[in-house]
């Protein structure tokens, strides 16, 4: 199993920038290692977007707002379960 | 329906001359310069244009809150300047939004959104004339109906309601490259509707 790679689609033109870096930033010192990467995706449209390994765990235009840090903590922690121990 | 809000006057003239001018504002932008800058070249303003606002018998003070990523503010605010000096109607200071968020909290968008660019348009003795928000309308309506044509247009673009980010690297990029493409198409068609919009607001009511 690959480690989880997680995306985070922000809408530029909203200034949520600052939000999706927050939760990379967050993302990051929780897992390091457990994740493959962090993209930071640049878009539009109201966008927020945070899936991981292609599952969608949060849509601000779904769920409405900015994602819960512990939603998108635990989804990344049920793969990082399933993907087994780091080879490191 | 027009994009337009009336709202109590937090100005004062202390605060206004607090604001960047036009050329103080373009001079630290951060994001965006060189779409700004085309803009400003490929303005839509007509000599008739100009002379409808030297109708104004004085010029308005004219507040704009916005923040240098607003691709809308990019497109329209280089509008507004060229307005203001040709015509010689608007006196304009420019605020940042997360920096003025008393003055924007009045004047949200459909009562909930903090849209920019806003311009507060207000007369000699402080009172607002009234405001303008973010984008018109029909400009929002017309590029959500463009949008759902650049999806349709091809079948790797998929869903507009799927998220983007799980596209495939080059795919999102063509299709970022189409939407931007009709975003800057729809520009000069938008500014038009800007000026109309103005027009209505600060001419039928402070002529």
């Amino acid at each position: 199993m690959t480690r989880p790679a997680v995306r985070i689609a922000y809408c530029a033109d909203c200034g949520y920038d600052g939000q999706a870096i927050d939760l990379a930033r967050a993302l990051l010192s929780e897992f390091g290692h457990d994740l493959s990467s962090v993209s930071i995706i640049p878009w539009d449209d109201g966008t927020f977007d945070v899936s991981v390994d292609g599952r969608l765990v949060h849509s601000m235009a779904q769920d409405g707002g900015f994602p819960d840090l512990g939603t998108v903590k635990d989804a990344i922690r049920a793969l990082v379960a399933s993907a087994g121990p780091r080879g490191d | 329906m027009s994009n337009v809000v009336e709202r109590q006057s937090l100005m004062t003239a202390e605060r206004f001359a607090s604001g960047l001018t036009y050329e103080a504002y373009k001079a630290q932008m951060k994001q965006n310069r060189a779409r700004f800058e085309k803009f400003e070249r490929e303005n839509v303003l007509r000599d008739a244009d100009v002379e409808a606002f030297r109708a104004l018998h004085r010029p308005l003070k004219t507040v704009v809150l916005t923040e240098d990523w607003c691709s809308d503010a990019v497109a329209t605010l280089p509008l507004l300047a060229a307005l203001a000096e040709r015509s010689e109607r608007f006196d304009v200071r420019i605020f940042y939004r997360d920096q003025n968020l008393d003055l924007m909290d009045t004047h949200l968008n459909r009562g909930t959104f903090r849209s920019i660019p806003t311009f507060i348009f207000y007369d000699d003795e402080w009172a607002e004339v009234g405001a303008w928000l973010e984008k018109p309308v029909t400009i929002a309506d017309l590029r959500a109906r463009l949008r759902l044509e650049i999806y349709a247009s091809d079948p790797a673009f998929g869903s507009p309601d799927a998220p983007s980010s799980d596209l495939p690297d080059a795919v999102r990029e063509r299709l970022w490259a189409a939407i931007t493409r009709m975003r800057d198409d729809t520009t000069p068609e938008s500014n038009r509707e800007v000026l109309r919009e103005l027009k209505g607001l600060v001419l039928e009511r402070h002529r």
